[in-house]
């Protein structure tokens, strides 16, 4: 397909979608313009920068920016590139840099709002070089409950919290969990990677039938254990496990939420509870802070996971988000933080560990096979004799449908129907 | 006893090789750690995330499902061939022995990609081996990778 000819309308109908848009590096290269270029996409926690000059490298598609605690107590964002050769700046992902990042090439150094600090051999340049014009560009930031959100589209895109509109919920359900109010990131990442696209953990994550195939390995082999050991001396792990094999039904009955921009919610508690003692003594500390009423109201929202378009997916209750980074059309790297709720037990961290651990390392056993799908769909996708996947799963079964949101059924396709929705609009808007 | 620490260790990379899981669990005492952390820093498990964080449990269910034709992350099967160096006995009292070595697996699934079907892991393993009733067995073996803060494509088998 010629770039120049692309039409999104022509890839995206109503119940199915054309497969070029896993496997063509020419749409790949558009959706880095149109969709990273344009989305509000979830950077880091105020957390990781607490002093001046604490800086995080983070992804936004393909490029890399560098968020720095700015002297006013501020967040700086701007691309990990020098204005002079354009070698990257910062090679650690994160550090402090409270006196501007240097480029080790000649020199040059920006502050943290990219402006130009230093200009070796400055004498040269005179008359010649105005420093202004090379100050690194800015990426437009806003923040919502100390979570960082960047922008590549600056002033054209609208502001934060009309791009989040009903899913900050899910936002507020994991900040409120805290019983002081404050979260702050646990300290280490999880990563994995396939060879595959981007949206496929997208279409992934919220797909309720595929458990009961792809996963049903795991169960079986969480069930045999459970046989052995009996039910009261399950680890939390193994019941993640078991929670896969969840029938059909318990997902039918469950609502999907999914508002305008992609976006995507499911419920159903699927991984471990705490242990009673840890049940106790967080429901207390949150009924100290919150008051009984609004602690049990917060303990009752129930928000599996949120998919939040195009880059990032919220396990509020698990105090987990996992970040994607597309790198190219067929590879893609997930980059999974917990939260402590600070104030909570320790185990409450613990907790987030664990479901972190099974929900993002390759060496889980269920995720093990969701990647193994991907690379295969991807492989599949490549061949030239059917051309349109069907999206359609529950087309007819809307339950509610509204401007703001919709429920459906959380067994229907209607989020990746409502993410090709968002994609559509996006890429179908030259500038 | 560096010979008996020695013997342990290979026997436990053998079994692994050889797909022996059952047996390869039983050198591990009941309340075992299996544990692959993100990073040499880590204290514990209880620090952040791993890429293994396994007990007995999920040592269990885990190599339970390398044997289910249903397992698509192990499909078709990895072979696997453990080389160890460099063993060396760090810390003894008459109960508690701990050892270090260097270790490489290689890993091999064909699904038709040539080189890329084949991949590396290597780092430094510390084991702490209990003297039981039953013999030596192994309370924890931890693999720092060298590439442990990376990200990782499917992991079936175990390091």
């Amino acid at each position: 397909m010629v770039i120049a000819e692309l039409n999104p309308q022509f890839l995206v109908r109503a119940g199915e979608v054309h497969r070029s848009v896993y496997t063509d590096p020419a749409i790949f290269k558009l959706e880095m313009e149109r969709i990273f270029g344009r989305a509000w996409l979830y950077l880091a926690h105020e957390s990781e920068v607490p002093e001046p000059g604490d800086y995080v490298v983070r992804h936004m598609g393909t490029q890399a920016v560098i968020l720095t605690r700015g002297k006013s107590g501020g967040i700086e964002t701007i691309f990990n590139r020098c204005s002079h050769r354009g070698a990257t700046l910062c090679a650690f992902e994160k550090g402090s840099a409270p006196h501007g990042h240097q480029c080790p090439y000649h020199g040059w150094t920006f502050n943290a709002d990219g402006t130009v600090r230093f200009v070796s051999n400055a004498s040269n340049y005179d008359g010649v070089l105005d420093e202004a014009d090379y100050a690194i560009s800015q990426v437009r930031t806003e923040t919502y409950r100390g979570f960082i959100f960047g922008n590549l589209a600056g002033h054209a895109a609208p502001p934060l919290g009309d791009f989040l509109g009903h899913m900050k919920s899910t936002i507020d359900d994991l900040v409120d969990r805290s019983p002081t109010g404050k979260i702050e990131v646990g300290k280490y990442q999880l990563r994995h990677y396939y060879r595959a696209n981007w949206k496929m953990t997208f279409e992934n994550l919220n797909d309720t039938i595929h458990p009961g195939f792809a996963h049903s390995a795991s169960v079986v082999s969480a069930k045999s254990v459970l046989a052995e050991v009996g039910r009261d001396n399950i680890v939390p792990t193994v019941g993640m496990m078991l929670a896969n094999g969840k029938p059909i039904q318990f997902f039918q009955d469950l609502d999907m939420v999914t508002t305008p921009g992609g976006h995507s919610y499911i419920g159903g508690h699927m991984g471990a509870d705490y242990t009673p003692d840890t049940a106790d003594a967080y429901t207390q500390s949150l009924m100290d802070f919150h008051g009984p009423e609004k602690a049990k109201q917060v303990l009752s929202v129930d928000r599996h996971l949120m998919l939040l378009y195009p880059s990032s997916f919220w396990h509020a209750r698990y105090q987990t988000i996992r970040i994607i980074r597309p790198v190219r059309h067929d590879l893609t790297e997930m980059i999974g933080f917990t939260f402590k709720l600070v104030g909570a037990p320790e185990e409450t961290h613990v907790n987030a560990i664990e479901y972190c651990t099974g929900a993002n390392s390759a060496a889980s056993p269920v995720i093990a096979d969701d990647l193994e799908i991907y690379e295969r769909c991807l492989l599949g996708n490549e061949y030239d004799r059917r051309e349109w996947i069907p999206m359609s799963r529950g087309l007819n079964e809307d339950r509610e449908r509204g401007n703001s949101i919709t429920r459906t059924p959380a067994t229907s396709e209607a989020y990746i129907r409502n993410q090709f929705a968002a994609w559509a609009d996006y890429m179908g808007k030259a500038s | 006893m560096i010979v008996e620490v020695s013997d342990l260790i290979q026997l436990e990379a053998a079994l692994l090789d050889d797909c022996r899981y059952a047996e390869w669990i039983e050198l591990f005492t009941d309340d075992c750690l299996y544990w692959v952390p993100v990073s040499p820093e880590m204290q514990s498990p209880r620090d952040g995330p791993s890429h293994f964080r396994d007990d007995r449990q999920v040592m269990m269910v885990r190599t339970h499902r390398l044997a289910n034709p249903r397992s698509f992350g192990a499909e078709p099967s990895p072979r696997t061939v453990h080389i160890i160096s460099g063993i060396r006995i760090e810390e003894s009292t008459p109960e508690e022995i701990h050892v270090s070595s260097s270790q490489i697996m290689l890993e091999y699934r064909n699904r038709g990609r040539f080189e890329e079907d084949q991949r590396a892991f290597g780092g430094r393993v510390r084991h702490r081996l209990l003297r039981t009733a039953e013999g030596l067995r192994i309370a924890e073996k931890r693999i720092d990778l060298i590439n442990a803060e990376g990200a990782f494509n499917a992991m079936a088998a175990p390091l």
